[in-house]
């Protein structure tokens, strides 16, 4: 079966709606696909907050938040990656962003004056962040759907995306395998936005949804896009001990304070000036050195103290947290304090887009967590994912609605030409016998990410670490599965997803190997300084014959010059 | 320390419970559980799964006869008897098979939606009755230029709702649900109640009014198995009598 749309948005978490919104604003025949229901995206999750400068706090001494303050803390924080344009864009875009899905019907959290409340967030010069309690994605994502389902803008729910389809070097449209009943569909589209969410679950320890495994990065690199800046992975310094759900940074925006296994509020001694909220790659070095210097709990981790903030506060606050910490660690964080360890959270890389969200291909788009429009650079800031979303999910819309304008829906043969190509790779797949199974391997991928590309990297753990990648990327041309059937096969979608994982983890190997500085997220222990005069440029990942190439392009520099970050 | 799970697949005469022994883990959830099973013994088994923060609402089965959350709900607490809710009794939740509670923990796909497989229901009546309620904010004043201004207090009340997930442990749980297939049910009425009291709208409110029909806000008979099962703490039931009070007050003026 062939369907036909001018606009084709893969992925229905926050970015996906919000272009799905503006597509369908401009009279074009748009519809999202999706391997779970819009609501069950990681977006979802999204705890503290969103930022914009709106002003409606003022800072310390009393002056009002910019556009301008927003981007010098963005590039600050990004160690001078972001590029610069794309960071300007972003901070002018946020305060209407925000505004517009207030209109749209968000319950965001007010001030006494009922203006939108904001708090203070990492790396932030003002209180910028504007939040629901501590359940912004959710509000956020709630919002966007009910307009996406009052409009009927049609989804194509639990639909695993199996490969973009190209003709003449552009991408024109893609298959996808119907969970339910197993059939392969095609879709032709005049252009196709990736939106599709990041790949933290190539690491062990995350705190992203189960879902998050970077199909789209994977989809568009065999396409033949190119992915960039793929070492950069933020850790977040607090998820919960145990499973790794995330503690907001909005804690801490509250007052929270860490303390070691002697008491000590160890951040007063690595950032003398932010303390608890100096950055993320900042805080979760901090941590994992206390850990490893002896000064941790048993298991490895701190302590994360909300008490002082006093029952009102928290239950009003951070009321999220506080279920979570009780219901996933037994811990009431207005009687004890949390234990909280760094863990993987966020993917600054993605697929290489430029200002308006073109990738390499032609025809494919790709805008949020997936994308690498480098407004994150080497490091995100608390907030500034979920304000990306919404402002490039609508702009990257705008510019697809321009593109298509002059273009005609190519023809069906070359989808139909891939819906038997894969039909065939399944059929393929459910007919091996004997090899391994598909979960442990994955283990193993996940480990080897998370103890060879971790906080501190390595030159020689890395190297044994892509020595381990290869090798499962061999024994994964063996695997096979118990379960045979195409209706509903769980089995079959992980080991198509763990193939594209393996993927993204030679692409996160080769960058990390490659950049020897440290900068932002990305810690070398053999490079330990940033290396602007090599290294202030982007990383860029091609497939050519089934094998991998870095490459590197410049950075766009602006106003602020690249310094020396001390928080 | 066992799972006791509902088998089920097109083509089967009747359901079927497969039993697994578990290798317990601290604090192990129903949802890991369930991909210890899938792993381990039988990689067939069908659940739907994302987020494994008890945020998303994908995860809603019944278990030990009660609608919750898979990766919320612990497999200890459950054997120790600690996660027991008291809620009317419907006939969705009679006996189906035994199972011995301090030893085995019964995970069941949730009532009163078509099993499609193992623990996956098809949600599509849940969703349909959700577009049903219309749950769009439309205000009928134009939008201001910044954001409506909202008193913080009002937000709170509104936040009671809002914080719906959408997971459908309270339609599963909803004895009117499942005698009569055509009621609304607690979560898209809760959701249209979230729109109702709302501030921002100013105008003349109708928006009770959708659900004034025999299945919409009349049909409850304030079990109130919805509020005991919310998973996010949504009180369905609590809404549909406040609705219930304003729209016979309104008739009266009339």
């Amino acid at each position: 079966m062939i369907h036909h749309y001018d606009v084709l948005i893969i992925g229905g978490g926050l970015t996906g709606l919000r272009a799905a919104l503006r597509v369908s604003d401009a009279g074009l025949n748009g519809a999202v696909v999706s391997k779970v229901h819009p609501l069950r995206s990681h977006s979802v999750a999204a705890q503290g907050g969103m930022n914009a400068s709106l002003g409606n706090v003022k800072g310390e001494d009393g002056t009002k938040d910019s556009w301008k303050n927003h981007a010098y803390d963005t590039v600050k924080g990004s160690d001078y990656l972001a590029d610069q344009d794309a960071v300007e864009r972003l901070c002018r875009e946020a305060p209407t962003a925000v505004i517009e899905l207030e209109h749209m019907g968000t319950v965001w959290s007010r001030l006494a004056d009922g203006k939108i409340a904001q708090r203070p967030f990492g790396g932030a010069g003002f209180p910028r962040t504007c939040y629901a309690a501590d359940r912004t994605g959710h509000n956020a994502l709630h919002t966007l759907y009910e307009h996406v389902s009052g409009r009927q803008i049609p989804v194509y729910e639990e639909f695993f995306v199996t490969s973009l389809v190209t003709k003449d070097g552009r991408c024109i449209g893609c298959t996808a395998l119907e969970l339910m009943t197993g059939q392969v569909h095609g879709f032709l589209a005049k252009a196709v936005l990736m939106a599709s969410g990041g790949f933290g679950r190539i690491f062990n320890k995350s705190t992203n949804a189960l879902i998050n495994t970077g199909d789209g990065p994977a989809l568009a690199l065999r396409a033949g896009a190119l992915l960039k800046d793929m070492e950069f992975v933020q850790f977040h310094p607090t998820t919960l001990y145990g499973t790794n759900i995330l503690i907001t940074e909005g804690a801490r925006g509250e007052g929270g304070i860490l303390l070691n296994q002697n008491g000590e509020r160890f951040m007063e001694r690595y950032a003398p000036n932010s303390v608890d909220l100096a950055p993320r790659d900042v805080v979760a070095r901090s941590i994992e050195q206390e850990i490893a210097e002896g000064r941790g709990y048993d298991g490895g981790y701190v302590h994360l103290d909300l008490r002082h903030l006093g029952a009102a506060r928290i239950t009003e606050r951070l009321p999220g947290i506080r279920q979570i910490a009780i219901d996933f660690a037994g811990v009431d964080p207005i009687q004890d304090p949390v234990p909280v360890q760094p863990g993987q959270h966020y993917s600054m890389g993605g697929i290489d887009a430029d200002i308006n969200g073109a990738t390499a291909l032609p025809g494919l788009y790709a805008a949020g967590e997936c994308a690498c429009i480098s407004v994150h650079g080497a490091n995100r800031l608390g907030g500034n994912s979920l304000v990306e979303t919404v402002v490039f999910g609508r702009l990257v819309a705008e510019k697809i609605i321009e593109d298509v304008e002059e273009m005609t829906l190519a023809n069906d043969e070359p989808v139909k030409a891939a819906i038997k190509s894969t039909n065939d790779r399944i059929e393929g797949i459910l007919r091996r016998e004997g090899g391994e199974l598909v979960f442990g391997i994955k283990d193993v991928m996940t480990n080897n990410m998370s103890n060879k590309f971790g906080i501190f990297r390595e030159k020689q753990k890395m190297r044994e670490g892509l020595d381990e990648i290869k090798k499962i990327q061999e024994q994964v041309g063996h695997v096979s599965l118990q379960n045979k059937e195409r209706k509903l096969n769980q089995a079959l979608i992980r080991f198509l997803e763990l193939e594209g994982m393996l993927l993204l983890a030679e692409a996160v190997a080769r960058g990390a190997l490659a950049r020897e500085e440290s900068r932002g997220s990305h810690k070398r222990t053999d490079y330990p300084e940033r290396d602007d005069l090599n290294f202030l440029k982007h990383t860029l990942v091609g497939l050519r014959d089934d094998t991998m190439h870095v490459s590197y392009k410049p950075v766009t520099l602006g106003v602020f010059e690249p310094r020396e970050r001390v928080y | 320390m066992k799972l006791k799970v509902y088998r089920y697949h097109e083509g089967m005469a009747a359901p079927r419970y497969d039993t697994f022994q578990l290798v317990p883990s601290p604090a192990m959830t129903v949802l890991e559980a369930l991909f210890q099973f899938q792993e381990k013994l039988d990689d067939s088994l069908a659940f739907r799964y994302s987020c494994r923060g008890a945020v998303c609402g994908t995860c809603a089965m019944l278990i030990n006869k009660v609608p919750r959350l898979a990766c919320r709900t612990q497999v200890e607490s459950l054997l120790k008897g600690n996660l027991k809710v008291a809620i009317a009794p419907y006939p969705a939740i009679g006996e189906t098979v035994p199972w011995d509670p301090e030893e085995e923990v019964l995970v069941e796909p949730l009532p009163h939606l078509p099993v499609i497989r193992d623990l996956i229901v098809d949600m599509g009546i849940f969703f349909q009755y959700y577009r049903f309620i219309a749950p769009v904010f439309r205000p009928s004043d134009p939008d201001p230029e910044k954001e409506r201004i909202m008193d913080p207090a009002a937000v709170k009340k509104l936040e009671t709702y809002t914080n719906c997930v959408l997971c459908a442990a309270c339609h599963a749980a909803c004895p009117v649900v499942g005698q009569n297939p055509e009621y609304l049910g607690p979560a898209a009425l809760a959701k249209l109640y979230r729109f109702h009291v709302d501030p921002r709208d100013v105008e003349e409110d109708s928006t009770l009014k959708r659900a004034d029909i025999p299945n919409g806000w009349w049909a409850c008979d304030l079990y109130g198995n919805c509020n005991r099962v919310c998973p996010k703490g949504v009180p369905p039931r609590t809404a549909i009598e406040k609705a219930v009070a304003a729209l016979n007050k309104e008739k009266k003026e009339a």
